[in-house]
């Protein structure tokens, strides 16, 4: 890990900022008011149990839902305000990787180089960078729907990274892969971290992949920031990230119960 | 602009390499064929009873465009009706099954890119379907004398319907994720505006004193695509009903505009 250096104060906007981001569907806040910046070059790993609203936020900061409360800025481009230009510098890995089954590697990459607006003579190169840092370059004749679940993911990666995007948001890259697949995957996102074109959002509940690509963590828990703090500092007194996480989520549980005891009687 | 290209590139090369393309593709020809062979034996028929009997006058009228042309197109839009929902039913629909939605949705594109481009592949398709048919006709003009204006706004009213229906058909895919959904919603919207419109208004207002000449009664019948489509046919092309194919489309491509926005504030 030789890029630790540049994660100094960034000069221009941060590359990812999160201002009181709020979902609710229905009676259910699946997001309440969470705030987070992160900063050009850095790899965060957004952590929380399952249903804690990390693929809702991830979603809002994508622009694919709109949040019902706050706002974000993805490199300094209002994520409302100035919608396209906040898209053109975000590649999103959803948890399930948008795919055309029916499509080749090559053609839908393609395909995606032009939604993203690369310029048409930057085209070609870009798609075959690509798809040769994915490790595609063997199948991107094949059908997509021949490919293994852990090529797939990455053509969703490749479709992700095509447009050399400031910013990427992968959600789960590793779910439902077999181990070395999980280690492939893992060590595409170090490397691509460690070109220092990306700042790296990415959501896991797996605890030792916090550890092995990122630098920093923002822990949510129904919806709201639990904990935001660099990896080497949760490690620092030699407890393991698995005992911070189980006391801050422990704690968590604890106010809820407080709070909803709290609200019961005011209602 | 260039994305709307982009998506209806892309729609229509997936397009051709599915399955339903070509069952569609291979129904409508073989239908087309059986339809045209069927009429011209019976064109053939008549005009031998004529000559027969000597009937001088029926034979002097008797001509391909009334008793061949327009009668096969009108039986292949009523044939349209059924297969285009199987070919429009995954134009939308598929994204989100494939969850390739939350890539176009967070790509630097408007949302009329998408329903633009996706009602341009469809309208490439529905071209392919109507060159098969206007194939046929155009023998004809190796062996006789159709009239070639007839010919020409009796196919060119088959594509504009086609189109039509191909915007009635990106609503219906809007609105779901399912595609067997999709194609039942279109099948009902096609053959309601195709065929049952008239007969619901004249069902529903006996008795009740709307005449034909009430509001109502004629508002629903300008709806119905069937009095627009019998007068191209005849080859009386009327801007009047250039500006229904027009609004129908229009309106039907702004509905699946907010069908798809509406999707992502619930």
């Amino acid at each position: 890990m030789s890029d630790h250096g540049n994660k100094g104060t960034p000069s221009v906007a941060p590359a990812i900022s999160a201002d009181a981001l709020a979902k609710r569907y229905g009676d259910f806040e699946a997001v309440r008011g969470l705030s987070f910046e992160i900063g050009a070059g850095e790899v965060v790993g957004f952590l929380g149990p399952n249903g804690a609203g990390k693929t809702t936020t991830m979603r809002m900061l994508t622009g694919f839902i709109p949040p019902t409360n706050g706002t974000a800025q993805i490199a300094g481009h209002d994520i409302f305000a100035d919608a396209t230009e906040a898209r053109r510098a975000v590649g999103y890995l959803p948890e399930m990787p948008p795919l055309y089954p029916e499509m080749t590697p090559a053609s839908f990459v393609d395909f995606v180089a032009k939604l993203k607006d690369v310029p048409r003579p930057d085209r070609k190169t870009a798609v075959e960078r690509a798809l040769d840092r994915c490790g595609l370059l063997d199948v991107r004749h094949r059908e997509i729907r021949q490919l293994s679940k852990g090529y797939r993911q990455r053509v969703g990666l490749a479709q992700a990274i095509v447009h050399e995007p400031k910013v990427l948001i992968l959600d789960e890259p590793t779910v439902g892969l077999d181990p070395n697949q999980i280690r492939d995957i893992r060590e595409l996102i170090r490397e691509l971290a460690a070109t220092g074109k990306h700042t790296v959002l990415l959501s896991t509940h797996i605890l030792p992949e916090v550890e092995a690509i990122c630098q920093r963590v923002i822990l949510i828990a129904r919806g709201r920031k639990a904990l935001d703090q660099s990896v080497a500092d949760l490690t620092a007194g030699g407890t393991s990230l698995e005992e911070t996480f189980t006391r801050v989520m422990t704690r968590d549980d604890a106010e809820e119960a407080a709070n909803e005891s709290a609200s019961g009687e005011a209602g | 602009m260039k994305h709307t290209v982009t998506i209806a590139s892309r729609e229509l090369r997936s397009l051709f390499v599915s399955p339903v393309a070509y069952v569609v593709l291979t129904l409508w020809s073989v239908i087309a064929g059986t339809f045209f062979l069927a009429s011209l034996i019976g064109f053939q028929e008549r005009l031998i009873q004529l000559q027969q009997y000597q009937m001088i006058q029926q034979l002097e009228q008797l001509n391909l465009n009334d008793e061949l042309i327009e009668p096969f197109i009108g039986s292949m839009w009523v044939i349209l009706l059924f297969l285009l929902p199987a070919v429009t039913m995954g134009l939308v629909s598929s994204e989100k099954a494939n969850g390739t939605d939350e890539l176009l949705m967070t790509s630097p594109i408007s949302i009329w890119d998408i329903v633009f481009g996706k009602f341009l592949a469809g309208a490439g398709f529905v071209t392919v379907m109507t060159a098969i048919v206007a194939f046929f006709p155009a023998l004809l003009f190796y062996y006789g004398e159709p009239e070639l204006g007839r010919t020409v706004s009796g196919v060119v009213c088959l594509l504009l319907v086609s189109m039509t229906y191909v915007a009635v058909g990106v609503f219906a895919s809007s609105v779901t994720r399912n595609q067997l959904i999709a194609f039942m919603l279109t099948l009902v919207l096609l053959v309601m505006l195709g065929m049952m419109l008239p007969f619901i208004v004249q069902i529903t207002t006996a008795g009740s004193g709307l005449g034909p000449d009430s509001g109502v009664v004629k508002v629903v019948g300008w709806m119905a695509t069937g009095s627009h489509v019998d007068r191209m046919l005849q080859g009386l092309i009327d801007t009047g009903d250039l500006a229904y194919f027009a609004i129908a489309t229009g309106a039907f491509l702004l509905l699946s505009k907010t069908a798809i926005e509406s999707a992502r504030w619930r």
